[in-house]
């Protein structure tokens, strides 16, 4: 039936760890950071990436579009900059935005990524798409913006905040290159395959397809419809 | 004059509320897993100063069929609340519970008669109303004495009906764990050991406000009456629901709404001890009721931090793993349908 079942197998082992071991942020992480020092903010750091499906869909996006490794480090690098001036900026300056408001852009994100791999600007609007540096360096900082938002739900005491702030963001970047490792791999194995341009253009419809029900179901979130 | 300025400030403090709460951040707790109780002393938002070690009678946890003593040591202090430092253990609905050592207070006449109606003890205000004791000073004697109840993992344990033999103490009839937002609960207060009917009991939940619209309720004798917003200046318990225990000692209430729950009383008599005039005890009781618009019982279909939690507002969204499973179905069907049309 399939073409490549190695290929889809593959993939199925590549989503089963992030299945088992999928964790979300919770109250119950409030007691490990109540007690474990500032390597407890890595841990949580680390488990809100490798956890927070909105932040690796966004990146996998860029990946997809991306052909080579050093292309794809400079732009992971523009995202991390992002994301972590905000992440610390904002959390040590107490700036807080509706934790639904900031998780309905970055599900926007998403749904951008996903559009402009599939060249939606072009075939929609007859457009160039917006600079990719650029919006990955705002996105980043999008996202950044919702980390520090999470960050600030714990209570985070009064000393030593800085560094709390710092390991939190420390945990977040561990947490991405985990994340991001088996995703490279898996895209780049399979852009060999005849079977690539399939998976590519499944994997940006999802894209698209999973930032509009993020969007939707945050702002249901914001409005209390849920 | 010293002394009155005394009396005063020590009356001050008393009308700041120092109900005494066991709380937790979370209710629902991993099993095996680093936890923390907040024992706070003032309102239940907010603790207004630490308890010292040498004041608690007794720190019990209760869980798995066992009761453990709770060292000292167990405790920190962080702002003004008190924290216990635990780990928990297997699945099951365990308690927590602080009995304090008693202190006195001495509290001039309008001071004392204020706290009465401030805190709800309007039996004791009413017993001095209609034997002109209303200018009399008073000194009494109190202690305090707080349970929480908390879910550890998926599975039920019978824990929570578990008895602590303190002066006086809340014990539920049913596992409040097991039932959800719209349901009755039945709770029996204890005084010594044995019920204590016709006491006014004081229920709070965090996230309820709309049980005192109209701002009705009633005191004495279930003759409903409301409080003007002017006249309620010196209540604290508005937002409470009020109810009596009956014949057995059962108060018997609606879980209106999800969210922590919380039950205060104060027991007052006059004392025949030399040097008093009162004596007081304070039983409070917290558990959290889960969600009740989806499924049958929140608390009945995983706790697990993998799954869900119960901070909605604070932490809310998707389960990973049903975002994770559902995303690889969606690129699974999609690969699926564009490698056919190739």
């Amino acid at each position: 039936m399939f073409k490549n079942p190695k290929l889809l197998l593959s993939l199925g082992l590549f989503f089963i760890p992030v299945v088992v071991f999928a964790h979300d942020v919770s109250s119950g992480d409030q007691e490990i950071l109540n007690n474990g020092g500032l390597l407890s903010y890595i841990w949580v750091g680390a488990k809100h990436m490798v956890t927070g499906y909105d932040h690796l869909l966004f990146l996998t996006g860029v990946i997809f579009f991306l052909k080579s490794i050093k292309d794809i480090l400079k732009f992971i690098t523009v995202f991390t900059i992002g994301h972590s001036i905000m992440l610390i900026g904002a959390t040590f300056m107490k700036i807080q935005v509706n934790e639904n408001i900031i998780d309905a852009i970055i599900g926007l994100s998403v749904l951008y990524k996903g559009f402009e791999n599939l060249k939606g600007f072009e075939r929609c609007f007859n457009v160039k798409a917006p600079n990719l540096f650029l919006m990955v360096l705002l996105f980043g900082l999008i996202h950044g913006m919702g980390l520090s938002t999470r960050l600030q739900s714990f209570d985070m005491g009064t000393d030593q905040v800085l560094l709390k702030i710092l390991s939190f963001n420390l945990g977040v970047e561990l947490g991405q290159i985990t994340a991001l490792i088996p995703i490279v791999l898996l895209i780049r194995l399979w852009k060999k395959k005849s079977s690539y341009q399939a998976f590519y253009k499944a994997c940006n419809i999802y894209l698209i397809i999973a930032g509009i029900l993020l969007f939707l179901y945050q702002m249901a979130g914001y409005y209390n419809i849920l | 004059m010293n002394k009155k300025i005394l009396l005063g400030a020590v009356a001050i403090l008393l009308l700041c509320s120092h109900d005494m709460f066991l709380k937790l951040d979370n209710y629902f707790l991993e099993p095996e897993m680093p936890a923390v109780i907040e024992l706070v002393n003032g309102t239940f938002e907010n603790s207004e100063n630490t308890i010292d070690r040498n004041r608690m009678l007794d720190v019990s946890l209760v869980g798995n069929g066992q009761r453990t003593e709770v060292d000292s040591t167990q405790w920190f202090e962080k702002d003004l609340s008190t924290y216990l430092d635990f780990t928990t253990g297997k699945s099951g609905t365990w308690i927590a519970g602080v009995s304090t050592a008693p202190r006195n207070i001495a509290m001039e006449a309008e001071r004392f008669n204020n706290y009465l109606d401030h805190d709800g003890v309007v039996d004791m205000l009413q017993y001095r109303k209609d034997n002109n004791e209303l200018d009399q000073d008073a000194v009494e004697k109190y202690s305090k004495h707080v349970k929480t109840i908390f879910q550890v993992g998926n599975d039920r344990s019978e824990d929570w009906k578990t008895v602590l033999g303190y002066p006086i103490e809340f014990v539920p009839l049913e596992n409040p764990y097991e039932i959800h937002a719209g349901h009755d609960l039945e709770v029996r207060l204890l005084l010594r050991g044995k019920p204590l009917k016709n006491q006014l009991v004081l229920i709070g939940n965090k996230e309820d406000h709309q049980h005192a619209e109209n701002g009705t309720h009633s005191h004495n004798g279930g003759e409903e009456h409301s409080h003007d917003e002017n006249e309620g200046e010196e209540h604290s318990h508005d937002d409470l629901k009020e109810v009596r225990t009956d014949e057995n000692g059962i108060v018997k209430f609606n879980l209106d709404s999800s969210g922590v729950w919380f039950l205060k009383t104060i027991h007052m008599e006059k004392s025949t001890i030399e040097g008093l005039t009162h004596e007081s005890n304070w039983a409070t009781l917290t558990f959290q009721v889960g969600s009740g618009d989806h499924s049958h019982d929140n608390a009945s279909h995983s706790h697990d931090t993998a799954e869900h939690d119960h901070h909605d507002h604070e932490e809310g969204g998707i389960p990973s793993y049903v975002f994770w499973i559902g995303s690889f179905v969606l690129v699974g069907i999609l690969f699926f349908l564009f490698n056919r049309k190739k």
